[in-house]
């Protein structure tokens, strides 16, 4: 009997697929790569239980967040999606915010492009070290709240934030520009070695500068 | 010649007729061409050998369109195409239509049949068919729809003809065309007023009919169409006089025509074009919709379609009647001719979208529900058009959501015929049921 059918005798059926599934597969693809460098970062400094903020630290941190991201492949805007991812809690297990935060920054000094925007005001909470050694030829603009240690040891780059910081803005940079258009907190400019930090409206308190510029709403007013 | 040669030649038949005789606007676009869907369908089914009811307001073009493709695509001088019309009206009898007794032989105790010239030419034109009487329609259904003309005991049969019907809108002198009659027509077209611009182009050349007369030609035609030939040697004599006539064309204008030959290679290559995998399955799909009555196994005219079926957003809730087997045929046979004529390779979806509409306009019966509903939309086409064409388009809206799927499934449905034991694939349209029917399985 004739197959009534025969004319789809050789149809390959084709899974439609759609650009969207390809993004969102490779956008998957790329957050868990960020997870496992966070994750292994966080392995790292969790060795001693609490972590602290000490220079030596921090130096270190950043130095595995540098070689743990080295194999990842990202872009800006995997940046803002993996802190959104940092922020929800169900994909990363522990959120530390200071090593976060040093991670969050290494990717930002490591990214192919040179100017960078992260939307984190719908975040939940605020991440540290958001900026830090930023280098020279590079910003970062984050639109919404940053922690502590904003733009800390800044390395000639340009740091905005929209919203406010915590303390220790600018600790420890020697050149570069940060801008924060509210608030910001204690210590501000601790250590500084140069550059400028331009804050909208209150400064909680300036720390030790040692160079440099600090302006409140235009007007300089450090180092003392 | 080659088959871009035979396709050369008609469009220059097409792009003559536009220029010189049949002035109208464009009304259809396809493979990014614009074309006038009166002499587009009235050229593919001179081209075919089809059939098309070609309605419209009197004094609109109907008749001529069709007498100049009648002519031209069939090297047949304009006034043998006069002679051989059919004019509808009340008094018209069977013998004035095909044929009559040989009085003189009739007399000496001898039937002979004397073929009308209707009958014997491969151009039919039914001038006015729906001021026939209903019941005189029925005598012209065998030969629409085969050729087949038979009067006393004697039978002539047409290997090659096309028929032109036109019909104007319901006046007080009209009938409804039967269905069984109309469901024949392979499409129907309506020839639309060209637009002031054109009207008055037309009155400036008035002499245009003149281009396809050959009074001499005409005469010799008259002269073997009397007479009583044996039916070979008939055919050879009129298609010598009609290439003389393609001949006299080309000399006169210049203008390359088909002979008999011509015109049977013509539908060989339109014959020999395929569908492509979507134009088949969106078919189908279309098929589905025309034909699909969960309720009552199939659609029919006499049985209602109830309310509160799953089914209601589909085709069938909206129509009375089923589709019928001819209806495929006159899509698959107008897409083939149209693709030809474009160069298109094969038939798409877009070939099948574009006749879509004049093969279904008048066999889709509509409940009057729909019809209240839609009558009043603004549109270009008369009502039986537009309706088709918004039905076509919406049939495809919902084949683009799931060409992959029904595709998917009627290449599933293969194997399962093939004997392997699979699950035929499920989905939201008529079509998935229509194919577990046709596997014999049940819902």
């Amino acid at each position: 009997m004739f197959n009534p059918f025969e004319d789809f005798k050789d149809f390959l059926s084709k899974a439609k697929n759609l650009p969207l599934d390809r993004l969102a597969a490779a956008h998957d693809q790329i957050m868990g790569d960020l997870a496992a460098g966070y994750g292994k970062l966080v392995e790292q400094e969790l060795k001693s239980l609490v972590w602290f903020v000490e220079h030596n630290r921090v130096i270190e941190a950043y130095k595995t967040a540098t070689e743990v991201i080295k194999e990842v492949s990202y872009d800006a805007h995997s940046i803002e999606d993996f802190c959104y991812v940092l922020d929800s809690g169900t994909d990363i297990p522990y959120l530390i915010s200071g090593p976060a935060g040093i991670y969050i920054a290494a990717l930002c000094n490591n990214a192919d492009e040179d100017a960078i925007v992260l939307r984190l005001g719908e975040m939940k909470r605020t991440l540290h070290f958001l900026g830090y050694r930023l280098p020279y030829g590079k910003s970062l603009r984050v639109e919404g709240d940053a922690g502590n240690f904003t733009g800390s040891a800044l390395q000639g780059g340009e740091v905005t934030v929209t919203g406010s910081t915590g303390d220790w803005a600018g600790a420890g940079m020697t050149e570069g520009k940060i801008s924060i258009h509210k608030h910001c907190g204690r210590n501000t400019g601790e250590w500084m070695q140069g550059g400028e930090i331009w804050v909208g409206s209150r400064i909680r308190g300036l720390g030790r500068v040692a160079s440099g510029q600090i302006y409140q709403a235009g007007e300089p007013v450090g180092p003392a | 010649m080659e088959n871009g040669t035979y396709r050369h030649t008609a469009r220059k038949l097409y792009d003559f007729i536009q220029s010189n005789l049949y002035f109208n606007r464009p009304d259809l676009q396809v493979g990014g061409e614009q074309f006038n869907s009166t002499l587009l369908f009235s050229l593919l089914t001179a081209l075919l050998g089809g059939k098309a009811l070609i309605i419209g307001e009197p004094g609109l073009g109907k008749t001529t369109a069709a007498e100049y493709v009648g002519s031209l695509l069939y090297q047949l001088p304009a006034g043998t195409v006069w002679a051989s019309e059919v004019s509808g009206h009340p008094e018209q009898t069977e013998e004035k239509i095909i044929g009559r007794p040989d009085l003189g032989k009739l007399n000496t105790g001898q039937e002979e049949v004397v073929w009308s010239h209707f009958v014997q030419l491969p151009v039919k034109i039914v001038d006015e068919i729906n001021r026939l009487p209903e019941t005189k329609q029925s005598m012209i259904l065998d030969g629409v729809d085969r050729g087949n003309w038979e009067y006393l005991n004697e039978m002539i049969l047409n290997d090659e003809y096309c028929l032109f019907a036109t019909a104007n809108y319901q006046d007080q002198g009209t009938n409804t065309i039967i269905a069984p009659l109309l469901d024949r027509f392979d499409v129907m077209v309506e020839s639309r007023y060209p637009g002031p611009s054109y009207a008055f182009l037309i009155s400036q050349r008035q002499e245009k009919e003149e281009l396809l007369r050959h009074p001499d030609l005409e005469r010799e035609l008259q002269e073997v169409l009397k007479e009583k030939l044996p039916p070979e040697e008939k055919k050879s004599r009129l298609g010598a006089i009609s290439e003389s006539f393609g001949t006299y064309l080309q000399e006169s204008l210049q203008l390359s025509t088909l002979d008999s030959a011509s015109r049977e290679k013509v539908r060989q290559h339109i014959s020999a074009v395929g569908l492509d995998q979507d134009a088949n399955a969106y078919a189908r799909m279309l098929l589905a919709e025309l034909s699909f009555c969960e309720r009552h196994g199939q659609k029919r005219s006499s049985e209602v379609c109830e309310e509160g079926c799953h089914y209601t957003g589909y085709l069938c809730h909206r129509l009375r009647n089923c589709a019928s087997n001819r209806l495929p045929v006159s899509l698959a046979n107008y897409a083939k001719a149209l693709a030809w004529f474009t160069d298109a390779g094969e038939v798409g979806i877009e070939e099948i979208r574009a006749v879509g509409p004049y093969c279904l306009a008048h066999r889709a019966q509509w409940t009057d529900t729909h019809l209240s509903l839609l009558q009043k939309d603004r549109r270009d086409d008369p009502l039986q058009i537009h309706l088709a064409r918004q039905a076509i388009s919406e049939v495809y809206q919902r084949y683009s959501e799931q060409a992959e799927r029904v595709k998917a499934a009627l290449a599933n449905a293969y194997r399962i015929f093939q004997g392997e034991v699979l699950e035929p694939l499920a989905g939201d349209h008529p079509i998935y049921a229509e194919i577990r029917k046709d596997l014999n399985l049940e819902e």
